[in-house]
């Protein structure tokens, strides 16, 4: 791992460079909210927030992908598209990076998913560390911090004049080292600047999830009223589970016109109904509390089964998008202290 | 784009009265526009504001419906359901920036021929000054 | 003001009754100002009941959200009320859905709170942002004391409470079986001034504002999920055959979506409001619900939700209904 520094002057001749080989996404701020998009000048950017509201995982996992192209009739033809593009997501939070780490395990298990594992593949991930974490935040709940650089290629962590640049595998040396000039090596002393502003956000987070044991916890208490209690408020909506940087489940369908079609897949959501819905009219999650059971289950207990991981990161999303209050953090803890 | 735009215009004819006064047109012989494409409807009470905002999407640069002058409803009141609802759908229509003048609504009778050309001939003139919808078409770019 | 005393005296009550099955009130949520649609089914749970100017909830959605399982043979299904803490406007929901036979009249009590307004959820959090324990809002005539870390600070109504509440012209509910407080009467006006200024823009200027928008939208049906009125048992989003909308998210399918679903609440929209406050990406979707709304007001002289006896608006008709567009 290197440890540079980038000075905060730098920065905007950094992106240059960057924009002019690579497509750039960033931050940017549109309608009042930030999004990712691609952008054109550092100007657009904007690095002032805490998370956005659509995660940056639909950069990777599009929300609608086409995978492949066909003609329809007796001389059918089948097309398949281009998926080799080469991005550089800038600014992404660490939770979100971590989300996406822990997307992999799902398209990289026994089927591998070519589309989410190429655009992966080719995705250079260049982080910025989280100075102001929001109410709903709680990633120090999984032993990571709004400044780990364990998932992301490259971090930077704002240290008053300069940038700290973390530097932590080949893809990200393949970036730095190409314009080695802007960089200077770091001291101990940035090092320590770079705890400091770890442990002041760390600080920052209020609210924390009580996840120990939750795995063997959530075995012994399917069958638990607990359950219809919290999922009766539900109105089963897909806000918690589009906006979730973690969950990945989507639906296959065939579009054409009489000429042309595709297969595209779309993202689908658990809370609705017609998720389970079998042809023959039979479902096995009829209710919402089924369904709400089975968002927390995934996330905390098939998961962490299957890939010896949480798959949750934090970010609070769902809790701040909720138009019920259906609160993650609370349902868990809670969860945990439930006589099975 | 060099040649001149045709619009492509759906239109839900009910059976009883507008479809028939469009045959009776054609058995007459009388000229209108080739731009209509028709979809014969039992009533046009059965036009659901979806089939209009589909045909849009689908490629449609107007949709015009056809129904029994009010009181001759082959149903007695799908003509004035129908007026209704496409009041509403066109107000809010034009609200969201889509000219309304896209959707178009007529009551031909079995017996009006004449009138059925005249008013394909208005709309097709109508939409062809409008120029094509793009607002919300399918791209069907994969 | 509501008492909650009074209010929760009058859950116990209703629970206590042999022939109801729950009760669906307000009580705190688990964060800042949030508060969380809770339910009673013993008269104990009463005592979590509260309500306050953070209660923007329309409760009236959770009739209609009961699944019904399937009887096993020889099961008589549960006949028993649901009782409902509403608002103003979340009664005409209620008033809506019983004038569409969506529910019968004796499946529901209804306690009704007289309401002077509630708070906007993200205009105050604009205003106190970060706040996890402590906090309180009340109501104090044409102010909201507002308390956060023990320090209350007073507001103007004005500022926190969202468009729906400026113009509500029903504060005090509709329907009810029991009232909590006294009736309310309102001396403010729909003036869909929004609307009207909307109106005047050019077409072009009206699309390119909608197109924006609705380019937002990922589709997550959450405005729908949250409306009272959206009861449909198969969406027409959801069905399949014929696929009128397709999953794909762009713009395309995405004003399709938007259009009907402002279509489909025409003459049943009562102004509540959770669709756009449901939404997680800010579409102001009350600006088409309110431009249909004036126009039925203006072409029907119909306004959803306030008689229960009369028929649905585009279930009826009358012969000299406007016809200046038809050819």
């Amino acid at each position: 791992m290197d440890s540079l520094l980038l000075s905060k002057n730098d920065l905007p001749k950094f992106m240059t460079e960057l924009i002019k080989k690579n497509k750039v996404f960033a931050p940017v701020e549109s309608n009042g909210t930030i999004i990712y998009e691609q952008i054109t000048k550092p100007s657009e950017m904007n690095l002032d927030f805490c998370k956005s509201e659509y995660p940056p995982k639909a950069l990777i996992l599009n929300q609608t992908e086409t995978l492949f192209k066909f003609t329809p009739g007796t001389k059918a033809k089948i097309e398949s598209v281009d998926i080799d593009e080469k991005k550089i997501i800038f600014g992404i939070r660490p939770c979100d990076a971590k989300s996406i780490a822990i997307l992999e395990h799902a398209f990289k298990g026994d089927y591998k998913d070519p589309y989410f594992l190429k655009k992966r593949e080719n995705t250079v991930l260049v982080g910025l560390s989280c100075t102001k974490p929001e109410i709903n935040c709680f990633c120090t709940s999984f032993d990571d911090t709004p400044a780990s650089s364990k998932y992301l290629d490259i971090l930077l962590t704002d240290i008053g004049d300069n940038y700290y640049v973390e530097v932590t595998n080949d893809k990200g040396k393949l970036l730095t080292k190409s314009m080695s000039q802007l960089f200077k090596p770091a001291k101990d002393s940035d090092i320590k600047k770079k705890k400091e502003v770890e442990k002041k956000a760390v600080d920052i987070i209020s609210r924390h999830q009580k996840t120990n044991g939750i795995a063997d916890k959530l075995d012994k208490i399917f069958e638990h009223p607990f359950w219809k209690d919290i999922a009766f408020k539900c109105v089963g909506c897909g806000t918690c589970t589009y906006l979730c940087p973690t969950c990945h489940c989507f639906d296959i369908q065939d579009e054409s016109t009489l000429t042309k079609g595709a297969r595209v897949r779309v993202w689908d959501t658990c809370m609705n109904p017609e998720y389970t819905l079998h042809a023959s009219g039979y479902n096995p999650r009829p209710a919402r509390t089924n369904r709400v059971r089975n968002r927390i289950y995934h996330k905390y207990n098939y998961y962490p089964k299957n890939f010896d991981v949480i798959a949750c990161v934090g970010c609070g999303r769902c809790i701040d998008l909720c138009p019920v209050n259906i609160d993650i953090i609370d349902v868990v803890t809670r969860a945990g202290e439930v006589k099975p | 784009m060099g040649e001149k735009f045709e619009p492509n215009i759906i239109g839900f004819l009910c059976n009883w009265c507008s479809y028939a006064g469009a045959d009776l047109a054609g058995t007459s012989r009388i000229q209108y526009p080739p731009n209509l494409k028709v979809i014969r409807v039992m009533c046009s009470g059965r036009v659901n504001p979806i089939f209009v905002i589909n045909a849009l999407q689908q490629g449609a640069d107007g949709v015009l419906i056809g129904g029994c002058h009010p009181g001759d409803c082959h149903y007695e009141r799908g003509n004035y359901l129908a007026r209704r609802r496409m009041a509403v759908l066109k107000k809010l229509l034009e609200y969201t920036g889509i000219d309304p003048n896209r959707v178009r609504m007529t009551w031909v009778s079995a017996a009006e021929g004449v009138k059925f050309a005249e008013v394909v001939k208005e709309v097709t003139e109508d939409i062809r000054k409008l120029g094509p919808m793009q607002h919300f078409k399918r791209e069907n770019k994969w | 003001m509501v008492d909650n005393n009074q209010l929760r005296e009058a859950v116990k009550k209703t629970i206590s009754r042999d022939d109801v099955k729950y009760v669906v009130g307000y009580e705190k949520g688990t964060y800042g100002f949030q508060t969380t649609p809770c339910f009673a089914y013993k008269p104990e749970d009463a005592d979590k009941f509260i309500f306050s100017p953070l209660c923007v909830h329309n409760l009236s959605v959770f009739p209609m959200l009961e699944e019904k399982p399937p009887l096993r043979k020889g099961e008589e299904p549960d006949k028993r009320k649901i009782g409902v803490v509403v608002k103003g406007c979340d009664s005409r929901a209620i008033v809506q859905i019983l004038q569409e036979k969506g529910l019968d009249r004796d499946k529901v009590v209804i306690i009704g709170i007289p309401c002077t307004g509630v708070v906007d959820p993200k205009k105050l959090e604009k205003m106190f942002p970060g706040h996890i324990k402590n906090v309180e809002v009340k109501d104090d005539d044409d102010k909201f004391a507002v308390t956060v870390d023990g320090k209350t600070q007073k507001i103007q109504k004005s500022e926190l409470i969202p468009d729906k509440c400026k113009t509500c012209e029903y504060p005090t509910p509709i329907l009810y079986d029991i009232l909590i407080g006294k009736e309310i009467k309102s001396n403010k006006n729909e003036d869909y001034k929004k609307v009207n200024e909307f109106e005047k823009k050019s077409l072009k200027d009206k699309w390119e504002y909608w197109e924006k928008q609705f380019d937002k939208c990922i589709r997550c049906y959450a405005c729908r999920n949250a409306c009272p009125l959206c009861y449909c048992k198969e969406c027409m989003v959801d069905q399949l055959n014929p696929q009128w909308v397709r999953r794909s998210v762009n713009i395309s399918e995405n004003t399709a979506w938007n259009l009907l679903r402002a279509f489909h609440l025409a003459g049943r929209c009562i102004g509540c409001g959770q669709c756009e406050r449901s939404c997680p990406m800010d579409i102001p979707l009350m600006e088409l619900n309110k431009k249909i709304e004036k126009e039925i007001r203006e072409m029907f002289e119909y306004e959803a939700g306030v008689n229960a006896e009369e028929k649905p608006l585009l279930a009826m008709f009358k012969p000299d209904d406007p016809e200046e567009f038809i050819l």
